[in-house]
């Protein structure tokens, strides 16, 4: 009983100690992740503006404005197409790039370094660049081009061309990230499987499906579900290399929601697209989590 | 009582000389004066305040360039907390002021007249006063003022054997037929998104509109057709690239690809720089007959909720000083935003600075009061200019484009 007792004390002295431990780092999750969070479902509940002080509460009609407005759909489609392209693209050639420089010497290591670098530059800068590089009247591209007598490409410019062209900028910036993150799963799966399933009589291809991707299966999560949620958020490259045009063919959810909230001063219709890009962006994840069968042993 | 009296002059010497040394120490107000100038005339708006605060004793300004999407992202809460500014440019669309001045963000000047610390109305251009004005109050003063000239790469005219600049619209057009090669070489650079607008000139050039009688005039037979003839040389004769934005026209012109361009005075520094051997020239006459091109103006608002309002609006009056204007003209190249200084020596010596000036009386502000700015810009007439470049489609673009417009001003 005594003995019980001291635990009971010793276990509630932890607990607190503990708690006081987590506090810090609850109180910046409160103030900056929750209530943000929090607030946002309440502006997009109002006819919310930055120029007022009381807000006209609206109920569900900003998310039913949504329902009718051709721009928010059409922000939606061109989010999807571009997620539905990039994240398995950006996958494979991570995976990829992964196993062509999973062996390590100055070259590889140099390459590596190379495909890793676009991803801590600035995005915005590296748009500003690669606009410029795109660009069909003052761009290096054109010029290139032109030397060797080929009409230059306004992709930039070019209705069914934008997209696509933000998106291999986009693969550009991002694919390297997905190499890394795999390249370290690679290199922890155990060279004993591999050996067993020589011994087995499997060939390259049967090692890899039945070996290595299995393996993979934690990495490779983790990769798809940043990828898509990077994706769905798609916002600088847009911003800087199209402004969401021509004819609003690369405006995405936020792309729409920026101008919306700042340009249009509408900050609760602005909450409400971004209420419904965190519902697209939890539904996705968690189909993903379950497409992986993530577990908690995981 | 004769102690009495003596200690009753000494109190008042005391409080006297304690008054004077008060005021004589007190510390001057200081005005925070947020603006969105970070581009190249940057250097002209900081030196005009380094000169102000060197000789005001009673008042200095804390001067803080921000871009122009912070000041968006900022402003309104900064105001509404009591944490903003003193003086401010909300925003380079002049139609914004409008949602500060509903919200009561805005002060109304209320120092009014000819005297030195006041801003006197009367002579900064109408098209100003209409559309910083609410109610009959005046709620900003103009930061600056500009016009739009049409620029001209002269080495590009001359090899092509163009004497002159273009008077007309119709000769601009042949003249840019005729400076468009179809290797990356065009006649003129036309941008149609992210710039000073450009489009709306040529539309008014030719008696067309974009609103009139608070409705929309984008399906008015006029409006039609220019933007069928323009849009029609751009995607048959190739005279300007489509969907440029002012960054790319501006990159065109400064690269010597380009034989004109609409733009104001901030450009022609950069045009310099690339060693462009260019003009100005007065926008041409179009249909119309009446010379007119784009004004572009930025409002400098007095916070509601500053602490000093005389004082930031004495530091207007001083902005908008003869001298103030002057300098601000010669050092960025704008029109100044007074009326009575087209003859002033200080405008007629400098060349470039005059050509803009002498623009002034033909110059409209585009959409200047309208509350949905950018609905109307961003999402109705842009896309509507873009298609007709784009497919050619001109008068379904705009008729359509004109129903959105009228739906969203209540129109029938």
């Amino acid at each position: 009983m005594a003995i019980s007792a001291t635990a009971g004390r010793w276990r509630r002295g932890n607990s607190r100690a503990g708690l006081m431990f987590l506090l810090p780092s609850l109180l910046i999750i409160l103030v900056f992740v929750v209530y943000p969070i929090v607030q946002s479902l309440w502006m997009s509940l109002n006819d919310w503006s930055m120029f007022q002080v009381v807000h006209r509460f609206l109920g569900l009609a900003n998310y039913v404005e949504l329902l009718h407005d051709r721009r928010f759909w059409n922000a939606l489609a061109n989010t999807v197409v571009f997620t539905v392209v990039t994240v398995p693209v950006q996958i494979a050639i991570g995976l990829l790039l992964a196993i062509r420089l999973m062996r390590s010497s100055w070259w590889t290591v140099f390459l590596r370094s190379v495909f890793f670098f676009p991803v801590i530059s600035s995005f915005a800068t590296m748009a500003i660049v690669w606009r410029f590089l795109l660009s069909a009247d003052v761009g290096p591209t054109a010029a290139w081009m032109r030397s060797l007598g080929i009409a230059p490409i306004d992709a930039l410019h070019t209705p069914n061309l934008a997209l696509p062209a933000i998106i291999l900028v986009s693969l550009w910036k991002n694919v390297g990230f997905t190499m890394v993150i795999l390249l370290a799963a690679l290199q922890d799966v155990p060279e004993s499987l591999n050996e067993a399933a020589v011994l087995d009589g499997a060939g390259a291809w049967g090692r890899f499906i039945h070996v290595t991707l299995p393996s993979l299966r934690q990495a490779l999560l983790f990769a798809s579900v940043i990828a898509v949620i990077v994706s769905l958020q798609v916002f600088d490259q847009v911003y800087v290399m199209t402004r969401g045009g021509p004819l609003f063919r690369t405006e995405t959810l936020v792309t729409y929601m920026y101008e919306q909230g700042f340009a249009e001063y509408r900050s609760g219709y602005a909450a409400a697209i971004a209420w419904v890009l965190f519902i697209l962006i939890m539904l996705l994840s968690v189909l993903q989590l379950r497409i992986f069968r993530y577990r908690d042993v995981d | 009582m004769k102690s009495n009296t003596l200690l009753a002059a000494l109190a008042a010497s005391t409080a006297l000389v304690i008054g004077l040394a008060g005021h004589a120490w007190a510390a001057p107000v200081t005005l925070t004066y947020w603006s969105g100038f970070t581009g190249g005339d940057k250097q002209a708006y900081e030196d005009l305040i380094k000169k102000f605060n060197s000789t005001h004793t009673d008042i200095q300004v804390d001067y803080q360039e921000q871009p122009w999407d912070s000041i968006a992202q900022k402003l309104p809460t900064a105001i509404i907390s009591g944490s903003g500014p003193d003086l401010a440019t909300p925003d380079y669309n002049v139609a914004t002021l409008q949602q500060y001045v509903a919200n009561g963000l805005a002060l109304p000047l209320d120092l009014i007249g000819t005297g030195q610390n006041q801003v006197a109305p009367g002579v900064l251009p109408q098209t100003v006063v209409d559309s910083f004005s609410v109610d009959g109050k005046l709620y900003a003063a103009p930061a600056n003022f500009a016009t739009l000239l049409l620029y001209y790469n002269k080495d590009l005219l001359k090899a092509a054997g163009i004497a002159a600049p273009p008077k007309t619209m119709t000769e601009l057009q042949d003249d840019a037929v005729k400076l468009s090669n179809g290797q990356g070489q065009y006649g003129i650079a036309l941008a149609d998104n992210a710039t000073i607008q450009m489009w709306p000139v040529l539309i008014w050039a030719d008696g067309g509109d974009l609103i009139s009688n608070k409705c929309s005039a984008l399906a008015d037979p006029k409006t039609v057709g220019t933007v069928e003839k323009w849009a029609s040389l751009i995607r048959d004769k190739k005279i300007s690239p489509v969907g440029s934005t002012g960054q790319d026209a501006d990159n065109l012109f400064a690269a010597g690809k380009a034989a004109f361009e609409i733009n104001g005075p901030w450009a022609a520094g950069q045009y310099r720089a690339a060693k462009i051997n260019f003009d100005v020239a007065p926008v041409p006459v179009g249909a119309s007959g009446k010379p007119v091109t784009l004004a572009s103006t930025v409002p400098t608002i007095v916070s509601s909720k500053t602490a000093h309002p005389k004082e930031a609006q004495e530091f207007l009056a001083w902005w908008l000083s003869k001298e103030t204007q002057a300098q601000l003209s010669n050092s960025a190249g704008y029109a100044p935003s007074r009326t009575d200084m087209a003859t002033d020596p200080a405008i007629t010596g400098n060349p470039t600075v005059a050509a803009f000036t002498a623009q002034v009386g033909n110059s409209r502000l585009y959409l200047p009061t309208e509350k949905d700015f950018s609905k109307i810009d961003t999402g109705i007439f842009i896309p509507a200019i873009q298609s007709a470049e784009q497919n050619g489609n001109a008068a379904d673009a705009l008729k359509s484009a004109s129903d959105q417009l009228n739906s969203l001003l209540g129109c029938q």
